[in-house]
């Protein structure tokens, strides 16, 4: 099940990174006598209010999506890597700095950080500032989940046999952190990066439908989505959630892929 | 927590753990301010007024602005005022919505309360009754059933399953715990099946105690400590999840405060708010640690 899902995935990323190739149309193009017209042979999934086709659309929006959230998930994980490898060995006050620093972070809900750090920055951007802003706030944020994982993981390879026979054998302490404990974590980091993807992609999605998300005309599965705020039109209209079901796939995928992938773990 | 002597498991004494606790919560909330503040100085166009730019204003008004600019620019300046109005009840002035920012947040307070309580208490109540019957039946097919249906739960964005509810015409209490119910289904399932394979489990089932009074006095009772401290994580979640219900549902609370001030960068209210739902997380999780930290010495 679990390569079923990643296999998936895999078919996903590739199909979305040949958008150029694969999309009929570029995501900007108008049709402006064909304004939110319903699906046809020329425009599978019908054209929005703009007159643009929705299914370059959701193409273009999921290479943005889909590349994104996975590199921004690569960030954190990074950066919880560092944070805890060397709170972690150091000990002492850095422990302290950077577990307040954790608690600090997880003490505010997800959704409200993201909210009030993009806030704090310019709103009136253009797209591709907006797409840079939304995905390295989620990569700088999203640091302290994972980092809190790992740590524990280096505490307790700290007091494993194989550190202690390296210490004893005169191993330089950079070398025990580097080489004896950092290959081990490599399990811990990718059940975080499986776990952190999907939660950034659905943090994506609503700070689209916030409107503090990828601004337009730049597509993202995240703004797409707020074709849906006329849920009532949905019904009549189906072709309208075809972005939620992309996405639904796509998290789904990533929940089965970590379902295994923590137990292997 | 405490033993009866009225001391932890470190033999301190429980005033003193409770004191440390508070002291790191009083910590927290001043750093998350603190760090707001900071980061509001950084914030590309602070100090910029529109003010500045209206004709129809004298020299000395703009130098008046300036100089309130540049007073609240001394970040040491601006905490220690910022501190002292907030010990008289003020927390300054909303820049979009020209009102007190105390008075914006008391009025919007209690719902978002009120909303947070429904939903995590609507969604407690449903995991915990599907928890307990999956417990008890333990069927194949119900299992699955369940698994899907929270995992395909935790597909959604919490802002299309606002959006649902808003359609449905459910209020934000019930959106608030369709957002949580699958997380805490999967915990409190993860939770009472790791319980209910402990011997003390195996020993009942055979003296012959079988269904209800089996899990709950067997199962639920010996984890309550741990199902407590994730009563404290999901007062944490209910409140992020308020973020989108009330942005979308229109309902006029904190979250869709928050919301609106964050669109139109009303940096005093993102402040105050923050400050505020860290007291409040922190607040839970403080209740939630102290509970199950006592039940669990108990048990």
């Amino acid at each position: 099940m679990r390569r079923a899902a990643i296999g998936l995935l895999g078919v996903i990323l590739i199909v979305l990174l040949c958008a150029d190739w694969i999309a009929p149309f570029g995501y900007q193009q108008q049709f402006r006598e064909e304004v939110g017209a319903a699906p046809c042979r020329q425009h599978r999934l019908g054209t929005d209010a703009l007159g643009r086709d929705r299914l370059s659309r959701l193409i273009y929006g999921g290479r943005i999506s889909m590349v994104l959230a996975p590199l921004a998930a690569l960030v954190a994980v990074a950066l919880a890597l560092a944070a805890g490898l060397t709170a972690g060995y150091l000990g002492g006050w850095w422990e302290r700095i950077v577990t307040t620093a954790m608690d600090l972070c997880l003490s505010l809900p997800w959704l409200f950080l993201l909210l009030a750090v993009r806030a704090m920055l310019p709103l009136n951007v253009d797209p591709t500032a907006s797409i840079v802003v939304t995905f390295a706030l989620l990569g700088l944020l999203g640091w302290a989940g994972p980092s809190r994982v790992i740590l524990a993981a280096v505490k307790r390879h700290l007091a494993s046999d194989f550190v202690l026979a390296a210490r004893s054998a005169g191993c330089p302490p950079w070398r025990i952190a580097l080489v004896q404990i950092l290959p081990n974590l490599k399990p811990v980091a990718a059940a975080q990066f499986w776990v952190t993807a999907p939660a950034f992609l659905l943090s994506e999605a609503n700070l689209g439908l916030l409107g503090l998300g990828v601004a337009e005309p730049a597509p993202s599965w995240g703004n797409l989505l707020r074709e849906m705020e006329n849920l009532s039109q949905v019904p009549s209209h189906p072709w309208v959630a075809a972005p939620l079901a992309a996405l639904v796939m796509v998290v789904s995928c990533f929940q089965l892929a970590i379902s295994t992938g923590e137990i292997e773990a | 927590m405490t033993n009866r002597c009225g001391s932890d498991a470190f033999g301190r004494p429980f005033w003193r753990a409770a004191l440390r606790r508070l002291l790191c919560l009083a910590l927290t909330v001043l750093l998350a301010a603190f760090l707001a503040a900071a980061l509001v100085r950084v914030a590309p166009g602070f100090g910029m007024d529109e003010r500045q730019l209206d004709p129809r204003l004298s020299d000395s008004s703009i130098r008046a602005i300036e100089a309130e600019n540049a007073r609240n620019g001394n970040l040491v300046r601006y905490f220690a005022e910022y501190f002292s109005g907030l010990a008289r009840g003020e927390l300054g002035q909303s820049v979009s919505f020209g009102e007190p920012v105390r008075d914006l947040i008391a009025e919007r307070l209690g719902l978002t309360l009120r909303s947070v309580a429904a939903g995590v208490a609507w969604a407690w109540l449903t995991a915990a009754v599907v928890a307990l019957a999956l417990g008890l039946v333990k069927r194949r097919g119900w299992d699955m059933a369940a698994t899907a249906l929270s995992g395909g739960l935790l597909c959604l964005p919490a802002a299309v399953i606002a959006l649902l509810a808003l359609y449905l015409g459910v209020g934000p209490g019930v959106a608030i715990g369709a957002i949580l119910l699958p997380r805490i289904l999967r915990y409190i399932h993860n939770i009472t099946g790791a319980a209910a394979a402990r011997p003390h489990v195996l020993a009942a089932r055979a003296r012959g105690i079988e269904g209800p009074a089996l899990m709950l006095r067997h199962v639920w009772l010996p984890a309550s400590a741990e199902l407590l401290a994730l009563a404290g994580v999901s007062v944490n979640m209910a409140l992020g999840a308020a973020i989108p219900v009330e942005a979308l549902c229109d309902s006029p609370g904190v979250g869709q405060l928050v919301w609106k001030a964050a669109l139109a960068r009303d940096l005093p209210v993102v402040v105050n708010v923050t400050i505020l739902i860290a007291a409040l997380t922190a607040s839970a999780n403080l209740a939630s640690d102290a509970l199950s930290g006592s039940l669990g010495r108990e048990a």
